[in-house]
């Protein structure tokens, strides 16, 4: 327990390190943009109030739509957050059995057009993933509503299904986590302990899944992260979920660049509260590595 | 990330120089071709457009001819203002080809030197550098591409540069935990018995060795990734623009029609860009499975 309080105060200690450092880089690229009205003269000043703005969570209001910030950003964040986390799901329950196929080699030949598959969705275009997929079921079948703006009745929630469906499939992904996947489990297949336990007569899978599987696809998933931002603007744009990636997009647009530093500090914090649970539970998985 | 690439490295570093032909099985092979396949038509297509031959006129607007289907004299079609898509496409290269060799070219070079560098000298100074990695890999890239959007203007050059940079943190932490590995093992240590100097040992035994497979395959997964970012931001219409053909933007703009069930003006394009990026991931993994000492099965 020691041992990951420790961790936890390394990882904490470093994140905000990181999050001084981010935050420095994107006032210093504030300052790089034309046409800014600068308050202040000197640039530590700037950055110390933007630290302050930062550690208080009080971003204050957006000088270019008016509107405060906190109001704006954080249910955007909450509907990001459960797209990712759908996603990540959904990637995972397809990529971990084509995974395992291939990396058994009795099951050679089922396993090759199952990993072109995983080819094959990664690399359509995220969007054009989400076209064909409104596409399909809009023209086939009335079941699954493509958007809805409110969650009043329990119906309405069956939309949530299709932007977390296109972005688990698509965004390479899949292909990624079966990569790993079948590389880890064959490696872990063939050291000696687990050709023992083979010839002992026990399943081989039970005994190799912890290494082969958990380890690399735990390290894989928060790794992610980034990426399945990026990929959560496409797919916010296509089925107009209204997420911090469409918001970032909006503001963009809009050169609303203080909106855009808060998105981009959430993520930031996103990625980085990804990475100190991948350690914690590393540390309970493999406690003599930490 | 990092800690499983040192997790690999470390229990397969042993079998370092095994001869190519014992590896390649009949699926890496199967891979490579259909990847070089890609690669070579990606050349063709390029310098095909550089030097404006062969193909019909991309920007030429021809009313009477607006949506046909795939036939003999348009292969691939006509879109909503009666251009040839076939032509569109091989033009359409030009937008990815040379910012993507930019990104792929600021991403290995950089990515190699701080990762021997980081790598070979001490940890201070690894740790040092890794910090400064570690913000940049913080921040997703598509938001830093958004921000440098409102900062600067939407240059695809511009564009390219910073998904360049992106990439550095990826690259280097790949090679440094290969050079961590190299390091410790037997021959370097006797390069120093005999009395090499350290600037030969470090050019030709440590970059020459850790960096050949993967400046390859970072390049081909590199295009990949550029063709991907390039298409999502036409899409989004920030790339680049109409009148211009690239990949991206001839599939967001028939998108519009696919509705209507006018389903080639997209789908053509989508489906080159499929079987492009396809190309190059196989590549890039059956090389991978070549060069990167995979444990015989």
């Amino acid at each position: 327990m020691l041992r990951i309080l420790r961790l936890l105060v390394r990882e904490v200690f470093y994140t905000v390190l990181l999050i001084l450092g981010v935050t420095a880089l994107l006032s210093l690229l504030f300052r790089l943009m034309p046409g800014t009205i600068s308050f202040e003269k000197n640039w530590l000043n700037e950055y110390l109030k933007l630290l302050q703005r930062v550690f208080t969570f009080n971003f204050g209001v957006s000088p270019v739509s008016g509107l405060n910030i906190n109001q704006v950003v954080f249910p955007a964040f909450k509907n990001t957050f459960i797209l990712t986390f759908g996603a990540i799901l959904i990637s995972v329950t397809i990529s971990v059995p084509i995974g395992i196929f291939s990396a058994y080699r009795s099951f050679r030949g089922i396993s090759w057009p199952l990993t072109m598959f995983s080819y094959i969705v990664s690399s359509i275009p995220v969007f054009f993933l989400g076209y064909l997929v409104i596409y399909l079921f809009t023209r086939y079948s009335n079941f699954i509503p493509i958007y809805s703006a409110t969650l009043e009745n329990k119906r309405q929630l069956l939309a949530y299904i299709l932007p977390i469906l296109v972005l688990g499939l698509g965004n390479d992904s899949v292909s990624e986590f079966v990569r790993i996947i079948s590389d880890e489990l064959s490696r872990v297949m063939s050291t000696d302990y687990v050709v023992a336990s083979k010839a002992r007569g026990e399943s081989v899978i039970r005994s190799s899944v912890m290494e082969g599987i958990l380890i690399p696809l735990v390290t894989i998933i928060f790794s992610r992260i980034p990426f399945l931002i990026g990929g959560a603007i496409i797919v916010e744009y296509v089925f107009n979920w209204p997420g911090m990636g469409r918001l970032a997009f909006q503001s963009a647009l809009n050169r609303d660049l203080p909106v855009l530093v808060v998105i981009a500090f959430l993520s930031v914090l996103f990625v980085r509260g990804g990475m100190i649970i991948k350690d914690i539970i590393l540390g309970f998985i493999i406690p003599q590595e930490m | 990330m990092k800690r499983f690439y040192f997790e690999k490295e470390k229990l397969s570093s042993e079998e370092f120089y095994v001869p190519l032909h014992k590896r390649a099985s009949v699926r890496d092979v199967v891979s490579i071709g259909f990847g070089l396949f890609v690669v070579t038509y990606l050349v063709i297509f390029f310098l095909i457009s550089i030097t404006n031959s062969f193909i019909k006129d991309p920007m030429k607007v021809d009313i009477q001819h607006m949506f046909m289907p795939p036939s003999i004299e348009h292969i691939f079609g006509t879109d909503f203002l009666g251009r040839d898509i076939f032509s569109r496409i091989v033009k359409g290269t030009e937008a990815f080809f040379l910012p993507g060799i930019l990104s792929i070219a600021i991403s290995t070079t950089f990515g190699l030197l701080f990762g021997v560098i980081s790598g070979y000298y001490s940890k201070t100074i690894s740790s040092i550098i890794f910090y400064f990695l570690n913000i940049i890999d913080s921040i997703p890239r598509f938001i830093l591409i958004l921000i440098v959007i409102v900062i600067f203007n939407p240059s695809i050059y511009l564009i390219m540069l910073f998904v360049g940079v992106t990439s550095i943190p990826k690259v280097s932490s790949y090679i440094k935990s290969k050079v961590d590995t190299l390091k410790k093992q037997r021959f370097i240590e006797a390069c120093r018995a005999l009395g090499l100097s350290e600037r030969s040992i470090i050019f030709k035994h440590i970059i020459w060795i850790s960096s050949r497979s993967v400046l390859i395959i970072r390049a081909t997964l590199g295009m990949g990734e550029t063709i991907l970012i390039e298409t999502s931001l036409s899409y989004l219409g920030i790339g680049v623009q109409e009148p211009i053909p690239s990949w991206g933007n001839m599939v967001a703009m028939g998108k519009d029609f696919f509705f209507q069930g006018k389903i080639w003006l997209s789908t053509i394009p989508a489906l080159v860009i499929l079987i492009t990026i396809m190309g190059l991931y196989l590549l890039g993994d059956g090389l991978n499975s070549i060069f990167n000492e995979r444990v015989s099965r």
